[in-house]
């Protein structure tokens, strides 16, 4: 929880213990279990981490109860074919366990799940559930982490700059790119992309085109080549969208009083900025970067569609026309399970972002 | 949706269970029609260049990638490519020719006896590698039957077979109408007579599978041959030692063909030019899996159709035009109408629909005339010389209009035939399912708006296809009164596969019905028992015509296209199609340039 002191006030009492952090947490006053158990913010993790593993099983009900009680497709009926009998398809549910109540079901899906990891196969390609989200984690991996990289490091940079020469031509000009790109729907800006720079379809033949990825181990460079259009349509939306907040947050910070004072002390406004004003300004953004990210590891849907990327969003999609129950639910707890953990990772490191913070 | 174009891309049709003496010359003979009518001729030649890759670009993955499994026009683009039943096509072709078979099938016994004599040398790929036997035929039938494989046609088709299971057993059970004397030589000894069964030893269910390897997957619940299964045909699916063939699949992301290297080109029709088949999948936008075909980094489209502002465009480029081909899909698509509840449980009130209806408006919702012709009854003009000419052919219009734009004032007058004095509906509103996605619910609203002419209001629900098909429109129960995105295809070309368990009342079910409009008309019924049992082609071909004219006079059902398929060639490849398959790739029979 954030106090609402600032740096260049009196510091918040700092725990007896060595560290409100986690480094400290796992260090424990001489290492000892004790330091780790007594910790506040062990406890905290504790907390959280239980919290989590409840949400996991909230999402994974809720999933059952959706597909159970909103219109849907019968995978019996679907799997049976236009000839089906209903001896044929009173079989194939039996098969599928489908003729049980759906809270057997959930039972028997949790019971696997919880003790064997086991997320099922898919109703119709029988394949592992599991592996399947697995094998196609590096994929949605790699996209996400670009996206991040080229978000990060043009959207904040931009956004300081902005905040700095307010109001200046530059101040207009990339605030208003940075709406355009917020209002540019990644499907369109994907096709728009493609049919500019794809090296197969594309005006200009720069980049590798829908379908052209290939995985890292196999060729980094057609690897690297088939990412660049992706990670530029997926982090432009989230580069407008940090530059602004950036922005945003900087302006209000350095309105601050402590900022005043430190100009007052005589610091140069370069020290002012990135030493006082910016590391409050960006803490804000952590949070934000942490959902972020969480939310694209569970699967960038959009992205992966329009330029045939086998990650898991995609799979998501093919799930979800499918009416594939186990890979619905297996992709829905994945992309559950990486925002849940993304929050508590950031709210921990919150802690040795903002020394305000403490837990 | 999945597949080609939507759900009716997959291969549905069904032979009732009351099939004819049909001598199986004469089924042949009704199968072996010519390219006439099914878009202009492919270069596919024996000439073609040894070698290369070809790719196949598609938005989805197969239904099922076991060969008993798939009933999907996709699926069998690859089964036709990996196995070889006992009858298959050549390229470009609806003529029937013997595959694993020797010989055309002897017909005994008054019909009741099918001998099929086998070929010699055929063999299994890796790691069975051994020749097959007739007994790996009598296999694959007997696993179509079995609740852990699940064969979508093998109960219509082959329950004819003497001691063919009438439930699912869990698994593979022998059948014993199923004889195999020699391991060249099966034999089906059937309780009646059934041209159904000749016509459908050219589907995937009788391509081979060896017992002694697949047994331990289709004894699971739910049988894994499919990951592990072999192949006859002059490719196969990339596997590893083992048998598995996770190399060469990965669901929703790529199948890869290689060649097989235990076929031998003495044992078959095919050419097999190219070295690798690649069906790259998830191309979920058409337009750029279109423009990759175009700009030839991808062959051929496998399961989806270029969108019509592409095909505009293409048919506008003297260059591309040539490497566009339309093909008839065989069927129709329709406008149910359930004839239990009020206000369609008059006729007239369905035949006033049917004359609102704005045809041409639907199918302007499809991306007008590259889509098809517009359909005034079921028998399409793909069943030349099989029922389409005796059911009126073009000219059987029972609601015509101008432009098949609707005819407003003759809608109004069949209401007040009705009952409803001033021409318009005054009831409560009608209840209907649509689809969701793709065209489905433009042209659904376009059924709404024509209903308004007349009255009738509507309250729509739109679901995705597989939702509104198997938990509304093919449960009675909840069926609602409108189904406006319904369709059919044919699976053999013979009428009675469009019209027995689509309208006939015998064939109506409490699940999986396909008798949308729940017609159970005892004239008609009768009408359909005597054509099963006709055996003359001409004589059948009238007696499902009339059959065809009979039914759309009821309006349970208003059919409004007869679709084209369009398959588009890059200008690397020598085209093939598959003709008694919707016009997709014939991988064997195509070669790169």
């Amino acid at each position: 929880m954030a106090s609402p002191t600032h740096p260049n006030e009196a510091p918040a009492p700092r725990p007896k213990r060595p560290g409100g952090g986690i480094l400290g947490a796992l260090a424990g006053p001489a290492g000892t279990v004790w330091g780790l158990a007594s910790s506040s913010t062990f406890r905290y993790i504790v907390r959280r981490v239980l919290w989590g593993v409840f949400l996991l099983f909230v999402v994974s009900a809720i999933t059952f109860i959706i597909f159970y009680e909103l219109p849907n497709a019968d995978p019996a009926q679907i799997r049976a074919g236009r000839h089906a009998t209903p001896g044929m398809i009173k079989e194939i549910r039996h098969n599928l366990r489908l003729d049980r109540p759906f809270y057997v079901q959930y039972g028997y899906y949790m019971d696997r799940l919880v003790l064997h990891f086991d997320l099922g196969t898919s109703f119709y390609s029988e394949a592992s559930v599991r592996s399947q989200i697995v094998s196609r984690l590096p994929v949605t991996f790699s996209l996400t982490v670009g996206a991040v990289v080229i978000w990060l490091l043009i959207g904040i940079p931009v956004g300081v700059i902005s905040a700095i020469k307010r109001r200046s031509l530059l101040d207009r000009a990339t605030m208003g790119a940075s709406l355009v790109a917020i209002s540019a729907p990644v499907y369109w800006l994907g096709l728009v992309v493609l049919f500019l720079f794809a090296n197969d379809i594309g005006l200009l033949k720069l980049f590798g085109g829908a379908g052209s990825y290939v995985p890292f181990s196999q060729d980094p460079g057609t690897w690297l080549n088939s990412l660049i259009l992706p990670w530029l349509v997926l982090a432009a939306a989230f580069t407008a969208f940090y530059a602004r907040m950036a922005r945003a947050n900087l302006i209000e910070v350095m309105s601050e009083d402590y900022i005043r004072t430190a100009r007052a002390k005589g610091l140069s406004e370069r020290r002012v900025i990135f030493r006082h004003g910016l590391r409050a300004a960006l803490t804000p953004l952590v949070t934000m970067a942490g959902m972020d990210i969480g939310g694209l590891l569970g699967g960038a849907v959009l992205t992966e569609t329009v330029f045939n990327i086998p990650g898991v969003g995609r799979y998501a999609y093919d799930s979800i026309v499918n009416s594939d129950l186990p890979a619905i639910q297996g992709t829905v707890l994945f992309g559950a399970f990486f925002i849940i953990t993304a929050n508590i990772v950031v709210d921990i490191f919150y802690a040795f972002l903002d020394p305000r913070v403490r837990y | 949706m999945n597949g080609r174009t939507d759900q009716l891309r997959r291969r549905q049709a069904r032979l009732g269970a009351g099939s004819s003496r049909v001598v199986w010359v004469l089924l042949l003979a009704a199968l072996a029609l010519t390219v006439g009518g099914c878009g202009k001729k492919s270069s596919s030649t024996l000439k073609g260049k040894k070698g290369g890759t070809i790719t196949v670009l598609t938005a989805a993955d197969v239904d099922y990638i076991d060969p008993g499994e798939t009933y999907y026009a996709f699926g069998y683009e690859i089964v036709y490519t990996t196995q070889r039943p006992l009858y298959g096509y050549k390229a470009d072709s609806l003529v029937v020719v013997p595959d694993l078979a020797a010989s055309e099938p002897q017909v005994t016994d008054g019909g009741l006896t099918v001998t099929v004599k086998l070929k010699k040398g055929v063999k299994f790929s890796p790691p069975v590698n051994r020749e097959v036997t007739s007994k790996d035929v009598k296999y694959a039938i007997e696993r179509g039957f079995a609740a852990s494989v699940i064969n979508g046609y093998a109960g219509a088709y082959f329950s004819v077979i003497k001691g063919a299971p009438a439930t699912p057993p869990k698994t593979p059970q022998p059948i014993s109408g199923i004889e195999t004397p020699d391991d060249h030589t099966i034999v089906f000894k059937l309780s009646r007579p059934s041209g159904a069964l000749i016509g459908a030893l050219t589907m995937p269910l009788t391509a081979p599978v060896p017992e002694e390897y697949a047994k331990k997957y289709d004894d699971l619940a739910s049988s894994t041959y499919g990951m592990h299964q072999v192949a006859t045909g002059p490719y196969m699916i990339a596997n590893n030692a083992a048998g598995s063939i996770s190399p060469g699949y990965q669901p929703s992301k790529l199948i890869k063909l290689v060649r097989n290297p235990n076929w031998s080109s003495k044992t078959d029709y095919r050419p097999a030019f190219a070295d690798q088949i690649r069906f790259e999948e998830g191309y979920a936008d058409a337009t750029i899996a279109t423009r990759k075909i175009l700009s030839g980094t991808g062959d051929v489209n496998g399961d989806f159709a270029p969108p019509p502002a592409q095909l505009k465009s293409i048919l506008a480029n003297p260059v591309q035009k040539k490497r566009l081909f339309f093909t008839p899909v065989s069927g129709t698509r329709d406008v149910a109408l359930n004839s239990t509840k009020p206000p369609f449980n008059n006729l007239h009130v369905r035949q006033a629909v049917a004359y609102v209806l704005d045809r041409n408006a639907m199918r302007l919702t499809r991306g007008g005339a590259v889509d098809g012709k517009i359909a005034t009854h079921f028998i399409d003009p793909s069943f030349a010389g099989a029922g389409f000419e005796a059911a009126g052919g073009y000219a059987f219009d029972p609601f015509p209009s101008k432009n098949h734009a609707g005819d407003v004032a003759k809608a109004k007058a069949e209401m007040k035939l009705a009952g409803y004095k001033t021409g318009m509906y005054t009831g409560p509103p009608v209840t209907m399912v649509a689809g969701n996605a793709g065209a489905a619910p433009n042209t659904a609203r376009v059924v709404i708006n024509n209903l308004g002419k007349i009255g009738i209001k509507v309250t729509p629900s739109f679901l995705s296809a597989s939702a509104m098909y198997t938990e509304f429109c093919n449960v009675p129960k909840k069926e609602p009164a409108v189904c406006p995105n319904v369709g059919w295809l044919q699976d053999f070309k013979d009428a009675q596969t469009l019209l027995d368990v689509t309208f006939n009342g015998k064939d109506i079910l409490q699940a999986g019905n396909s008798n949308w409009g729940q017609l159970n008309d005892p004239k008609i019924n009768a009408a359909i028992d005597a054509a099963e049992k006709l055996t003359d082609k001409k004589q059948r071909a009238a007696a499902w015509g009339k059959i065809d004219d009979m039914i759309t006079l009821t309006a349970v059902e208003i059919p409004w296209i007869w679709e084209d398929y369009q398959t588009i060639f890059s200008a690397n490849v020598n085209p093939a199609r598959q003709l008694w398959n919707q016009g997709g790739p014939d991988l064997s029979w195509m070669s790169k340039k």
